[in-house]
């Protein structure tokens, strides 16, 4: 290993070339920094190392929300979909959500092709090993290889490479993605730098040749006509769409499952860390749900060109054994062949109650951090991560006003509140209940939301601010119920202006509700808590509130109130010292 | 969530509780004089500021007392909003009574500190009063943790958390299938969700009802009245009280629950509670559990009245009443009287206050000597009123939201949407008694009831 001090000095440095990573990198080329992005791979940007699916409910609106900002997931998505679906159309607007399959190899070269054509990004294959710091400040990375870059801030999108650990059965290998080295260097350098690390899981089914599937056996899914794009900015998805299949398991599936649990990695006790709930394994499943005679399963193509499925609903690490046996006992797999099989993975996350709202971290100013890293689970809450840590990377480099959003605002705002005021103790996954404002976050506003912001920050095109203008006005014509102008030519088109109208009309009553409670939080969002608030010193608050806010260090007032066992009295009281500290500065 | 709100019209009493003669209760807000000229009488239409005025406080057609009310004109007032301070008698039924007039005109209770909060946001207080506002707050929030206990104790909270588990569970049973990205979950069942979020509303009501017109907290001195089965004691409570408020029979046993009744005495509160009579054997499950429960009476009671029958000699169940009687708290009195002494005396105890609940003869003894050096009633009043305010408040604005629950549920096809928008702002009511429900409980129930994701 030679030493060398990379001769350029870089504004942004994104570690890790996933889909928090590209969208970083992106957004911080695109607000005009010099941005660099290092990644161990890249024959591996925007790998879909699960599902190659993107959407979902909740997750939807996130990529609505990244594309009315500007960001690139939605884009690629229409790009490479081969089976769409809009989720929940049978309930209200407020809910509906697209899903779309991709063919994950469409998505990757995609994605990469963006990453090099973008002026200002520089793209180095080489593993990032430590964090490199001045005065208190991070100045840099240092690369396995020896290679030293300066950077005025670093974003790091690890996900799960940080000393990953794979299991299969009782077998266990270091990996951060099957057949991918983990970076263990870099949990040291973290923890070295003070960042409290912890550990979650998460799994992968197993992948299948289509020539063993009997589809004669399995429910076909249709995908939509016509597609629906996930982009403002897509006028047409022109792939041809392809369906997906619905099977389900048994009392065999469940008998090979018990059989097999002692040689489980979770059930004899070798991984100890938390799991995402919501997508449980399904040894798990018929573990704790042992009522349930059958668990569905979908089988859905990993893209056009080739013959392997993915097993949505089989996401396992029983030993490999057990894993045939439990495809072999579902109807249409009985004669299936495993091409991957599926595994669990262990990695370490940062806690993201470390996390100011720009997504900088607060024990190393300069160093921001997104996606998995943060203890999340899903491309998407990903991606929105990136951009959200991208933007404040480029923006604190070039001095402007950082981008916070509120909860009332976007999903996520939702999500990084969520993270910052409370950690986690399980992967983090979105869900529509967990936005109080849910009403007003939907995927036909997403633009009314956000591309004003877009615009502003640069990331839009300029030249789409008269057609987003006409746009706005339209919908507000609209819902004051006068007769709005013939709209300029544009991606927003008076077909959707009455949608969204006519959806804003029937929810009015419950938005007015929800806007008069936003309008009041707001006054609390924007009282900052000094970081040296000395909460010990006030003896006035009870000591559970004391203890709560110590741990929490909570960033406003509001986020202070949303602290479960803080009451209305402790935040006037806090109120009160805010606002007296403020005068004695002045 | 609950933040605090300084653009409403607050009420509480100004002066410190149990002070005195005269009292003062402070109006603050916009709807300071709107609410104030709701329940005085004559106010002018355009009253002149910081003149005070002698008027006729009226509940309805009822005069209640004459005060002395002075209107303040925001910015020039305490609080730098419009004020009224009405100073009137220091009974607790006349504070009490103007308290929940001016609730009723659409006051809210003031929390701890509030006044001098908005005094403060108003810039009408230096740096070094805003101190005090801090020990103010905490000294407030003390008092209301206390009050929270007793209601603890009470059962209350106990109840509002059987309606919170309720509503979390048909929350969840609706975010679950507007989450669910599979659409895997059956769909729900309208007709039986529909009937539990009627029941959930019931006891909302019904718990509501007890707090209305600042009557549900049972503040102030809790007596209980305990002793052998028949010695009396329904007897004694409803001699006290003047009115059949307990069964009575001369069958042993006939209180096999705990009873309350509050009554004003010499201008203080008294909450007795009845109890079952404490038997040597107790029989029945029914008789058992009464006992458990009058032995939970006795643990947080301030005075005990033990209760014997004068004319029959000591038995077996009086041992046992002795005996747990005993095990009221510290601080708290026991006060032994023998009753029916209009009979023949069988025994005689020194210490022991003789009464006969039959003819009254004892009773005015009895009840001087119960409030004698009683000042925790009075310190309680107050703060019980407000306190049940703010219960009564968040109760009935959480039955309002069921009641639209049910309406969006007789639709057709019910938007779940909206129906989760309602509980949801049901559950966001019950957080100032319970705290805050968090997305995560939601979640939580979800996952253990749902086999839901991939």
């Amino acid at each position: 290993m030679t030493p060398f001090n990379h001769p350029d000095q870089f504004d942004v440095t994104v570690i890790g070339g996933g889909h928090a990573g590209c969208e970083a990198a992106l957004a911080a080329a695109r607000l005009g920094v010099k941005t660099l992005l290092l990644t161990q791979d890249l024959d591996t940007i925007a790998a879909m190392s699960c599902n190659p699916s993107i959407g979902g409910v909740g997750k939807g609106q996130l990529v609505r929300e990244i594309d009315a900002l500007g960001g690139e997931m939605g884009k690629i998505t229409d790009f490479s979909m081969l089976s769409c679906h809009m989720l929940n159309t049978s309930k209200g607007a407020a809910v509906r959500s697209p899903r779309a399959q991709c063919d994950k190899r469409m998505y990757q070269a995609a994605m990469k092709t963006a990453l090099e054509r973008q002026p200002n990004l520089r793209l180095v294959q080489d593993e990032a090993a430590a964090i490199l710091t001045r005065a208190g400040r991070a100045c840099g990375v240092a690369t396995a290889r020896g290679t030293r870059y300066a950077s005025r801030t670093v974003v790091l999108t690890a996900g799960t490479f940080l000393r990953g650990l794979i299991h299969i059965g009782l077998d266990t290998f270091p990996g951060g993605r099957y057949n991918h080295p983990p970076s263990s260097l870099l949990s040291k350098s973290l923890t070295e730098l003070g960042f409290k690390l912890g550990r979650l899981k998460t799994g992968t089914p197993m992948r299948l040749h289509a020539r063993g599937i009997d589809f004669s056996k399995c429910d076909r899914q249709e995908p939509d006509a016509p597609p629906a794009p996930f982009s403002h900015f897509t006028a047409k998805i022109t792939n041809p769409q392809l369906p997906c299949w619905i099977t389900r398991t048994n009392a065999a599936t469940a008998a090979a499952i018990r059989a097999g649990l002692h040689l489980s990695p979770l059930y004899s006790g070798k991984i100890n860390s938390t799991g995402p709930r919501y997508c449980p394994s399904i040894e798990d499943k018929v573990v704790k749900f042992p009522h349930h005679g059958a668990h569905h399963l979908f089988l859905e193509p990993e893209g056009f060109g080739t013959e392997e499925y993915y097993v949505n609903g089989l996401s396992t690490s029983l030993p490999e054994g057990t894993q045939a046996e439990i495809v072999r006992s579902v109807p249409g797999l009985e004669k299936a062949e495993i091409m991957r099989a599926g595994y669990a993975i262990e990695y370490d996350f940062s806690d993201p109650s470390q996390l100011d709202y720009t997504l900088e971290t607060r024990p190393l100013p300069g160093l921001f951090m997104a996606g998995q890293v943060n203890g999340t689970t899903g491309y998407e809450e990903a991606a929105g991560q990136g951009l959200v840590a991208g933007i404040n990377a480029a923006l604190s480099v070039l001095g402007r006003e950082p981008l916070v959003l509120r909860r009332d605002e976007a999903y996520l705002g939702v999500m990084i509140d969520d993270l910052v005021s409370k950690g986690i103790d399980e992967p983090y996954r979105i869900f529509t209940s967990r936005a109080e404002y849910r009403l007003m976050l939907r995927t036909d506003n997403a633009d009314l939301r956000l591309s004003g912001r877009g615009l502003e920050l640069g990331l839009l095109d300029p030249a789409l601010k008269k057609s987003f203008g006409a746009y706005q006005a339209a919908v507000a014509d609209l819902l004051a119920g006068r007769k709005p102008k013939a709209l300029p030519r544009g991606p927003w088109k008076a077909a959707k202006a009455r949608a969204t109208a006519a959806i804003e009309k029937t929810y009015a009553l419950y938005i007015e509700r929800n806007r008069k409670e936003a309008e009041k939080m707001k006054k609390f969002e924007h009282l900052r808590i000094p970081a040296d608030f000395d909460y010990p010193a006030i003896k006035a608050l009870p000591n559970e509130a004391r203890h709560k806010l110590e741990k929490n260090k909570p960033l406003t007032l509001a986020q202070a109130g949303r602290i479960p066992g803080v009451t209305p009295a402790d935040i006037q009281l806090l109120w009160v010292l805010l606002e007296k500290r403020r005068g004695g500065l002045k | 969530m609950k933040l605090p709100e300084t653009s409403d019209t607050i009420v509480a009493q100004a002066t410190p509780p149990g002070a005195g003669a005269l009292a003062v209760i402070r109006l603050s807000g916009p709807q300071a004089f709107g609410a104030a000229a709701s329940f005085l009488s004559p106010v002018p239409a355009e009253p002149v500021h910081r003149a005070a005025r002698m008027l006729a406080v009226k509940d309805g057609a009822r005069l209640v007392d004459r005060a002395v009310a002075v209107f303040y004109r925001g910015p020039a007032s305490y609080t730098g909003q419009d004020t009224v301070e009405i100073s009137c008698h220091g009974s607790p039924y006349i504070i009490r009574t103007i308290m929940n007039l001016a609730l009723r005109a659409g006051a809210r209770p003031a929390g701890p500190g509030e006044f001098t909060l908005r005094a403060f946001l108003n810039g009408k207080l230096d740096l070094v009063q805003a101190e005090a506002v801090g020990e103010l707050i905490a000294a407030g929030s003390a008092e209301a943790h206390r009050a929270a206990i007793t209601q603890v104790e009470g059962g209350v909270s106990e109840r509002v958390r059987g309606i919170k588990t309720a509503l979390v569970s048909l929350l969840a049973e609706l975010e679950a299938r507007l989450d669910d990205s599979y659409e895997e979950i059956p769909a729900l069942k309208t007709r039986d969700f529909a009937r539990r979020a009627a029941a959930a509303r019931a006891s909302t009501l019904e718990l509501a009802k007890g707090f209305e017109a600042g009557r549900g907290i049972k503040e102030g001195l809790k007596v209980v009245i305990t002793g052998a089965p028949n010695s009396g004691k329904s007897s004694l409570l409803n001699a006290l009280l003047g009115y059949d408020r307990a069964m009575v029979s001369r069958q042993a046993g006939t209180t096999r629950d705990t009873l309350e009744a509050e009554l004003e005495l010499h201008g203080f509160t008294v909450i007795f509670t009845d109890t079952a009579g404490l038997n040597a054997r107790a029989a029945s499950r029914l008789e058992r559990e009464g006992m458990s429960r009058a032995a939970k009476a006795i643990a947080r009671a301030d005075a005990v009245i033990l209760v014997s029958d004068a004319s029959i000699k000591e038995t077996a169940s009086d041992r046992r009443s002795e005996k747990e009687a005993a095990r009221l708290p510290a601080g708290a009195r026991l006060i032994r009287v023998l009753n029916k002494a209009d009979l023949p005396l069988k025994r005689s105890r020194r210490g022991s206050l003789k009464i006969s609940a039959r003819t009254g003869a004892g009773l005015p003894a009895l009840r001087t000597l119960l409030v004698a050096g009683q000042k925790k009633v009075f310190r309680d009043g107050a703060q019980a009123v407000v306190t049940s305010a703010r219960h009564f408040a968040a109760l009935s604005a959480a039955a309002g939201e069921l009641g639209a629950l049910r309406a969006l549920l007789e639709r057709k096809e019910p938007p779940a949407e909206l129906a989760a928008e309602r509980l949801r702002a049901a559950l966001s009511e019950l957080s100032s008694i319970l705290g805050e429900t968090t997305p995560e409980e939601v979640l939580a129930d979800i996952f253990r009831h749902f086999c839901v994701g991939k």
